[in-house]
C-alpha cells in the first residue's frame, strides 16, 4: 500500500525504528523502510555487522550514513547473520532507489520469531504510526 | 510553549519545493533537490541560497571605524568604502564571540553581518560596548533579505538583472545596483568557497515579501540557462567544510581563539587596544596547544562533530565539524588537535562508532584549488 508519500509493501513486517522483515523460511531479509530512506535522504554509506554475528532485536547491527547525519540500524529480529548485501559497500544509493528489493541490509537465521512478533507491526499497522507521526 | 518559528519572505516558496528545517529560531530550507545536486551546482555553475536568517547591523557614526577597531580584530581602518573583510569579536580571554563579514559602505557607514544563532548577543555586544564612542547601533536585520548567489557562473546570471558592471565589484568589494528594478545592494562575497555574491534587498521588511521574492525568482530565471539550483542549508554546510571555513558553534566559539581556529590573519595585534588584544599577544608569545585541522578520511566512514582523534595510543583532540565531501567523495572533517600533531601529511585515527579509522591531516581547502573554487584555472 501507498500511504502518504511512502510506500508500505503489505507482506512485510515494521519495526517502531523504520526496518522492515520479509520472512523466507527460516530466514528473514531485513532492510530499512520507504520512510527513513526519505527521511535520511542521500545515504552514502552503510556499515551492517559480520556474517556469523549473532544480533538481538531491538539492539544495534549497524549504521546508515547520510550526507547530513548518521543513524543506527536497530535488528528488528534476533538470530545469526548467514548474508548481508555486498552490493551496498559500492552501491549506498541503492537504499534510496529500491528500499524493499535491492537495498536490503542482511539474510537473518531467526532464533525465536513468534517472539520477536510481539515488538513488530504489520503494514497496516505501520501505516497508521507513519500517519502519526506526520501529524 | 516553544516559540513560534520565524519566516523569511521566501516561506511559501521553501515550504513548497524543499525539505525544511528548524534553524536559529528560523525555519529554512535543509535542502530542495538534496544536497549533493545543489553541492555540485554551486561547484560547478551556480546555486541560490535564502540566507535572510542571518543577522545584519548598521554601525554609523564619526567614531565607528574607531569604534570597529575596538570591539573587532581585523583593521578597519585599512577597509575603503565599498570594501569587506572577514573578521571576528573577541571575548575579553580571546575568545571567539562571533565571526562575520563587515563592509564599509561610507566613510562612517559599515555593514556587519553575523550568524543567525548569534543576532542577538551580538547586537547587545555591540550595543555594550558602543557607548563610549556614540556611535549608532542598528539592527536590520528583519528590513532587508539576503541571498547568496554562489559559482563560477554566479556573475553571468546575477549581471542579466543588475544594472550596475558586476565587473567593476571585485572579490571582498561591493556595490549598490538594481536588480529586476528592485533596489538591492551586492558583496562579492560568500561562504563556498566559490566565486559569487551575496545580495541584499534593501528595503524588505519581513512584513512585506514582495521585493524579496520579486528579485529571488527573477534570479532563479536568469540562472536557468546556467542551471541554476536553489539550494538549502544542507549544502550550505557541506560547500563550506570543504572550503574550509569554520561554523560558528561547531568549529569556533568562545572557548577556542583565532589563533587556536587558525584565523590568525584576521587579528592585527600591531593596532590599538581591542577586545581580547591583551589575552591574544600573550597566546602568541607563549604558543597555542591546540590547533584546527582538516582530516581526510583514508578509510569508508564519516567523522562527526565530537568523534575522537587518536594518534598512536594517545587521545590528541576531537572533530568539530564532518560530512560526506560531495567532491572528493569521501569524508572529511574540521578537528582541534594538539599543536605537535598538527603537521599536514602526519597520519592519525579517527574513532568511529568504536572503530579506529585510519586519516590523514590536510591543508585547507579540501578540493584542489586549480580545480574548484574562486581562484580556479579558468
Amino acid at each position: 500500500m501507498r500511504v502518504l508519500d511512502y510506500e508500505i509493501p503489505d507482506k512485510l513486517y515494521y519495526s517502531k525504528e523504520h526496518e522492515w522483515v520479509r520472512i523466507e523460511g527460516t530466514e528473514a531479509v531485513v532492510g530499512i523502510t520507504d520512510y527513513a530512506q526519505k527521511q535520511l535522504h542521500e545515504i552514502v554509506y552503510v556499515e551492517v555487522q559480520k556474517v556469523g554475528d549473532n544480533i538481538e532485536q531491538l539492539q544495534t547491527m549497524g549504521a546508515v550514513e547520510s550526507v547530513k547525519s548518521v543513524s543506527d540500524i536497530f535488528a528488528p529480529v534476533s538470530g545469526k547473520i548467514t548474508k548481508i548485501n555486498e552490493e551496498l559497500a559500492e552501491s549506498p544509493e541503492l537504499l534510496n532507489e529500491d528500499p524493499y528489493c535491492r537495498g536490503w541490509l542482511a539474510r537473518i537465521n531467526l532464533k525465536d520469531f513468534n517472539k520477536d512478533l510481539r515488538k513488530l507491526m504489520t503494514a497496516q499497522q505501520y501505516a497508521e504510526y507513519i500517519k502519526g507521526m506526520e501529524d | 510553549m516553544n516559540k513560534p518559528l520565524k519566516k523569511t519572505h521566501l516561506y511559501e516558496f521553501h515550504k513548497q519545493t524543499a525539505k525544511m528545517t528548524e534553524f536559529a529560531g528560523f525555519e529554512m530550507p535543509i535542502w530542495y533537490k538534496g544536497i549533493i545536486p545543489e553541492h555540485m551546482a554551486v561547484r560547478n555553475g551556480v546555486g541560490m541560497f535564502d540566507i535572510t536568517h542571518m543577522g545584519r547591523a548598521l554601525i554609523t557614526g564619526g567614531k565607528s571605524e574607531a569604534f570597529l577597531n575596538y570591539v573587532t580584530t581585523n583593521d578597519v581602518a585599512a577597509l575603503a568604502p565599498l570594501s569587506a573583510h572577514y573578521s571576528n569579536m573577541c571575548n575579553e580571554q580571546g575568545g571567539i564571540k562571533d565571526d562575520f563579514v563587515l563592509s564599509r559602505l561610507e566613510e562612517e557607514k559599515f555593514l556587519i553581518v553575523y550568524n543567525a544563532g548569534n543576532r542577538t548577543k551580538d547586537y547587545e555586544w555591540l550595543v555594550r560596548n558602543a557607548k563610549p564612542f556614540n556611535v549608532k547601533v542598528e539592527d536590520i536585520s528583519d528590513n532587508i533579505a539576503m541571498f547568496a548567489v554562489q559559482g563560477p557562473n554566479a556573475q553571468k546570471a546575477l549581471q542579466k538583472i543588475a544594472d550596475f558592471d558586476l565587473n567593476r565589484i571585485e572579490r571582498f568589494k561591493c556595490g549598490w545596483t538594481k536588480l529586476a528594478g528592485v533596489e538591492g545592494f551586492v558583496s562579492r562575497t560568500g561562504y563556498t568557497g566559490e566565486d559569487g555574491f551575496e545580495v541584499f534587498v534593501w528595503n524588505a521588511p519581513l512584513t512585506n515579501p514582495i521585493n524579496a521574492v520579486k528579485v529571488w525568482k527573477a534570479i532563479l530565471e536568469a540562472g536557468k540557462e546556467f542551471g541554476i539550483e536553489p539550494c538549502g542549508l544542507g549544502a550550505r554546510d557541506t560547500l563550506r567544510l570543504e572550503a574550509g571555513m569554520c561554523l560558528y558553534g561547531n568549529d569556533i566559539d568562545e572557548t577556542t581563539t583565532p589563533l587556536e581556529a587558525g584565523l590568525g590573519f584576521v587579528v592585527k595585534l600591531k593596532k590599538d587596544a581591542f577586545i581580547g588584544k591583551e589575552a591574544l599577544t600573550k597566546q602568541k608569545a607563549e604558543g597555542i596547544k591546540r590547533k584546527r585541522v582538516g582530516l581526510i578520511m583514508l578509510e569508508k566512514g564519516i567523522p562527526r562533530p565530537h568523534y575522537e582523534v587518536w594518534k598512536n595510543s594517545e587521545k590528541i583532540g576531537h572533530v568539530t565539524s564532518g560530512t560526506f565531501s560531495p567532491v572528493l567523495e569521501r569524508g572529511i572533517a574540521m578537528a582541534y588537535v594538539s599543536v605537535q600533531h598538527a603537521t599536514e601529511g602526519n597520519k592519525v585515527t579517527v574513532k568511529v562508532r568504536d572503530k579506529l579509522t585510519e586519516a590523514q591531516i590536510v591543508r585547507f581547502p579540501f578540493y584542489d584549488p586549480a580545480k574548484y573554487g574562486w581562484g580556479r584555472q579558468k
